[in-house]
């Protein structure tokens, strides 16, 4: 203990003899390590695994069925069409699958026609939405089957913005011109990244306020807000309940949950075998080309990466290096200058243990500056981040594990950076110090 | 002093030597590449737009009440909207349209010359909805034929932009007349910048129509007196909202913004890199300036007993100096084949033009001179030490 | 060709004043041998830098071949360092990341000398202080009394008319220091001026003059030329 003490009143001592080199060492290393921290957090919440222990068994199936023939079209679309959605819904081999597309809408108490209405998020889906991604209920539950009914899940923020309580199962709420029955709080989840929702480019997107039935969206003729698509002539501004049913308007999502192997193969020799019989009954005139990809997939399949932030990561992994470098050839001119006194010490007795106490008190007081300040730079560098990218605002929290990594990489860095200098400083020859 | 003595010194203290050129290796090429980005940037943002990007204001509206969201109704409400709109002092025309340049996301379809679908057919062209005074309100500029009226409504008359009827047509004046798929081509109009993701973002395909359903909402364009852009602004949601109380404005927005926005992936991109080069830039200097510092007490008693073998203070800073140089020109060296490196690697992650290589060479320069700045005041400190101090025995 | 008169040395720190060295009139000849000898502190080693131009004098002045060198500028000063005065140091201060040849080359390449001219100048050099295998070595891989003979080698490759030496042999046993004395004599034979500090009384009695120094004044017990006779020199 005495000698800890010693050896941190020594280092601080060190620190007073030199401060502005030594700040300057601390400096570079914070600088480095917070611009790495900052897109390490960006790219933790982009790459993360939302679902750990699940993420293995969702996948997203598609199959290549537009009507128009087209030989060179060997991609099938993004979002699916209704008719995609029914008939690979039909397998009976997962153990949940959802149909989803993101709309918009507006909604008000029953009550007050008067007051403006609040726009909010829709997510239109199917029942097993909330079992395939694990979104925990605070009161109510999901809906009891995939028919149109006018019941609405609302997240536990919009349910206390209309209501101003979260438990409103039972309430009575207006979206558009039609009126639901509340049946289900959700309590507060978020998925990120969302990958539920890559193939329109909004992995970082909030989660939605409202969740309504996948059939009463199609009775309503509420659509996707984000990409559709159309491949046929049909009016679907018109009598959406049966075009939007029909014809191929492609705007959703869906996801399978296949929990094992067996599961997997033969989800996958379903989708085989319904497109021959598609094909025979010339339901399929482009070449087949299924595709069933993994949710740890999906944003590589979508070829939705944020391109900048790889770049930027690249960037700034080599920015962090420099830092170290630079760091590391400052605390060699540090060290190398206290030579002499290392060599006396060791002169005096000081044993080389003792010295390397000396040494990892050194990197622990730096390491603590270096946290403290790199933390303060990555702030700044990620509110700078979000103001630039704006699609990058909701991933720049920090959680416990995250801070903890980060000061063990502030202790590496000051460690390694330390090391070298101080394994030359203490164990070169010592005549040739002393001489 | 010698090149010869200064390599010499330099290999003897190999590590500091080392690190100093891995680091302005690195920095160099950052250096150079992220001035490649934000000049890319630049050009990008400054390609024409055929727009009045200061003086058009584009307001996005969806009705609220869903009886408004449809044909008659909604053609009615944006009838009536336009009128009010046109009374506020400075607008000089205002029309509907159900997208808006420059601005993500719209309506899409392919079009092709009616019969050569195989040979002529182009993915995702902007089909904009347009009336007569869309024409005025964009400020457009029409090339050939005519432009729509209100005679052309829901007919299958349209009006293609110049680079798409290139494209069709080979010549944009051929076009007029022709039948596409899209509807008989009555007009070509220049180039203006739609949809940034389209297949191209000069093309653009024009019908005046009743829009049935405003799922997705609308859009209205104004075209505004440039002094009088602020005051409009202002007025815009007070007498939207005097028309119809059941809408919502997402938005009212200038050309100009949605112009930044377009490119704000790029530019953002261009940014970080500058500030990190800065940063880099800083710690190029600290780093001369600590080493220079260091080694200058370092080495006082050498500089001493140069003093004494008869070098001039001047002489001295000139060693100094010619160390910190020689070690940025080997780094810049180094630096410039890094640069074509990291170019590479940046160029597989995001589309990236060649590099020039003046480029470098100038980022280069700048390093040289950020170190020297750096190098100069802890040397001249250096050869201030009095050399009798500096050669005695310890 | 060195005229002291009435110089003086203080030294002002924040707590006292130092009078290192007060009133020293000197006069040395072309050819001398001189040894300066005095107790620590006596201020031996600042009369010579001051004689060395490495520290300059607060009162009187100093002729260096009949010319002051008062007011000159720092580059005529080095100028005259580097053609005129050798310098030997008690702890050689050679620099440690050059070989014993680029040592000796330094002050030549100050000078600004050919190539060819330094080389043939170090190789001389080198041959009379008895180290010319040892040419590419660093001065970490010698001995004390071959840096010693490297530093005098440095010192004396640029021909210099005077050698100021301060404790050359201060870090070298007897055997080395003799040897070291008797190339110092050479030296001198050749007609070199040379000033040394020692404290060894037998050394002093070898060199042709022995200077005094106690608390800053000097006590020539050999040749004292009055004032008088130097100015009319
Ligand atoms: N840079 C300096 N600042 C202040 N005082 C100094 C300085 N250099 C020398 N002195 C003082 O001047 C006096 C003479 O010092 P000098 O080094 O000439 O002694 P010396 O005769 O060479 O002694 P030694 O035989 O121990 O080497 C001493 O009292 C010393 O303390
Ligand atoms: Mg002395």
């Amino acid at each position: 203990m005495d000698n800890l003490l010693h050896a941190f009143a020594l280092a601080l001592r060190n620190i007073k003899r030199a401060p502005l080199p030594y700040l300057l060492t601390v400096l570079i290393l914070s600088l480095g390590l917070g611009m790495f921290f900052s897109n390490a957090t960006l790219y933790y919440w982009l790459n993360h695994d939302p679902l750990p222990q699940k993420s293995h068994s969702l996948f997203y199936p598609q199959i290549n069925s537009v009507l128009q023939p087209c030989d060179s079209c060997t991609e099938p679309m993004r979002v699916l069409s209704y008719q995609d959605v029914q008939k690979l819904s039909s397998s009976g081999i997962p153990s949940a699958q959802a149909a989803m597309f993101q709309s918009a809408g507006y909604a008000r108490l029953p009550g007050n026609s008067d007051v403006s209405p609040t726009p909010v998020r829709l997510r239109v889906t199917q029942r097993d939405f909330f079992t395939l991604f694990d979104v925990p209920f605070l009161h109510g539950e999901r809906w009891a089957d995939d028919t149109a009914r006018r019941e609405l899940i609302l997240s536990k923020a919009s349910a206390e913005r209309f209501f101003g309580r979260s438990n409103v199962v039972g309430e009575t709420l207006r979206l558009g011109n039609e009126l639901f029955t509340i049946s289900g709080v959700l309590q507060d989840w978020e998925m990120l990244p969302r990958l539920y929702d890559v193939a329109n480019g909004l992995n970082s997107a909030r989660s939605a306020d409202i969740y309504l039935p996948w059939e009463t969206a199609f009775d309503l003729g509420i659509k996707s807000n984000t990409t559709t698509m159309s491949r046929d002539e049909r009016d679907y501004s018109d009598n959406f309940a049966v075009n939007g049913r029909e014809g191929q308007f492609y705007q959703a999502q869906f996801w399978v949950q296949l929990d094992s192997p067996q599961q997997v193969t033969a989800y996958q020799q379903f989708m085989q075998q319904l497109v021959h019989s598609e094909k025979e009954a010339g339901r399929h005139p482009r070449p087949e080309a299924n595709r069933l990809t993994n949710i740890l997939d999906i944003t590589e399949h979508f070829n939705a990466r944020n391109r900048q932030l790889d770049a930027f990561a690249l960037v700034s992994l080599l920015f962090l290096l420099v830092c170290l470098f630079n760091a590391s050839h400052l605390s060699l001119n540090r060290y190398l200058a206290s030579q002499y006194e290392f060599g006396l010490r060791r002169a005096l007795g000081c044993s080389r243990s003792q010295l390397q106490q000396l040494i990892l008190a050194d990197v622990a007081v730096s390491a603590a500056l270096a946290l403290f300040l790199s933390l303060a730079v990555a702030a700044a560098a990620m509110s700078l981040i979000a103001s630039l990218l704006p699609a990058t605002r909701n991933l720049t929290s920090w959680n416990p594990l995250m801070v903890l990594t980060m000061a063990g990489t502030a202790l590496i860095a000051c460690y390694l950076v330390t090391l070298y200098p101080a394994l030359r400083a203490s164990f070169g020859s010592l005549n040739r110090q002393l001489k | 002093m010698s090149l010869t003595l200064l390599f010499k010194s330099l290999l003897q203290r190999k590590v500091i030597t080392a690190l100093l050129l891995v680091q302005l290796t690195l920095t160099l090429a950052l250096l150079s590449n992220s001035v490649l980005l934000s000049s890319q940037a630049y050009q990008l943002s400054n390609q024409p737009t055929g727009l009045q990007l200061d003086t058009t204001l584009a307001i996005e509206l969806k009705p609220t009440d869903e009886n408004l969201i449809v044909h008659p109704a909604l053609g009615d409400l944006i009838q009536r909207q336009l009128a009010a709109l046109r009374q506020i002092g400075g607008v000089r025309h205002a029309a509907f349209s159900n997208q808006t340049p420059l601005l993500f996301g719209g309506m899409n379809g392919n079009v092709y010359v009616e019969g050569k679908q195989d040979t002529t057919n182009i993915e995702m062209v902007p089909y904009n909805f347009a009336e007569a005074e869309l024409f005025d309100t964009l400020q457009m500029t029409l090339l050939h034929g005519r432009w729509l009226s209100a005679e052309d409504k829901n007919t299958d008359n349209v009006v293609i932009t110049d680079k798409l009827a290139k494209q069709l047509f080979s010549d944009s004046h051929l076009a007029i007349g022709q039948q596409t798929n899209g509807g008989n081509i009555v007009g070509v109009v220049a180039d203006m910048m739609y949809q940034r993701f389209a297949s191209d973002q000069y093309f653009g395909l024009f019908f005046n129509r009743d829009l049935n359903r405003a799922d997705y909402g609308y859009r209205l364009l104004l075209q505004v007196e440039p002094q009088a852009v602020a005051a409009v602004r202002q007025q815009i949601y007070d007498s939207l909202r005097q028309v119809e109380p059941e809408i919502d404005i997402q938005q009212v927005v200038s050309l100009r913004q949605l112009h930044r926005d377009y490119f704000e992936q790029e530019r953002g991109l261009a940014i970080l890199l500058s500030v990190l080069s800065g940063l880099m830039l800083v710690v190029a200097m600290i780093s001369a300036y600590s080493h220079a510092l260091f080694h200058g007490v370092q080495q006082q008693n050498e500089i001493g007993v140069k003093r004494a073998l008869g070098a001039s203070k001047q002489r001295i800073l000139v060693e100094v100096l010619s160390e910190s140089w020689l070690t940025t020109g080997i780094g810049a060296a180094l630096g410039l084949l890094a640069s074509y490196l990291l170019q590479q690697q940046l160029a597989t992650v995001i589309s990236l033009p060649a590099l020039p290589l003046w480029l470098p060479l100038c980022g280069a320069l700048t390093l040289l001179l950020c170190v020297t700045i750096a190098t100069w005041y802890p040397a001249a400190i250096a050869t201030r030490v009095s050399p009798a101090t500096a050669t005695k025995a310890l | 060709m060195i005229t002291l008169t009435n110089l003086s040395k203080i030294f002002r720190t924040e707590l006292i004043e130092t009078h290192a060295l007060r009133d020293v009139n000197l006069q040395v000849n072309e050819g001398e041998f001189a040894a300066l000898t005095g107790p620590s502190g006596s201020g031996k080693s600042t009369l010579l830098n001051i004689l060395g131009t490495l520290e300059n004098f607060d009162e009187g002045d100093y002729l260096l071949d009949g010319k002051s060198v008062k007011g000159l500028s720092d580059a005529a000063l080095s100028r005259l360092r580097n053609e005129k005065i050798g310098f030997i140091f008690q702890s050689f201060n050679l620099i440690k990341d050059f070989s014993i040849f680029d040592n000796i080359e330094l002050p030549l390449r100050y000078r600004g000398l050919k190539a060819s001219d330094r080389k043939q100048r170090i190789e001389q050099a080198l041959e009379l202080v008895g180290l010319h295998a040892r040419r590419d070595y660093l001065p970490g891989q010698l001995s004390g009394g071959q840096q010693q003979r490297v530093a005098i080698a440095r010192a004396i490759a640029g021909e210099p008319r005077i050698l100021l030496a301060d404790e050359p042999t201060g870090n070298l046993d007897s055997l080395m220091a003799r040897q070291v004395m008797e190339l110092l004599e050479q030296i001198n034979q050749r007609g070199c001026t040379i000033l040394m500090v020692t404290h060894d009384p037998e050394q002093a009695r070898r060199a042709g003059r022995h200077i005094q120094i106690v608390d800053g004044q000097l006590h020539d017990s050999t040749l004292y030329q009055p004032l008088a006779a130097v100015q009319g020199a």
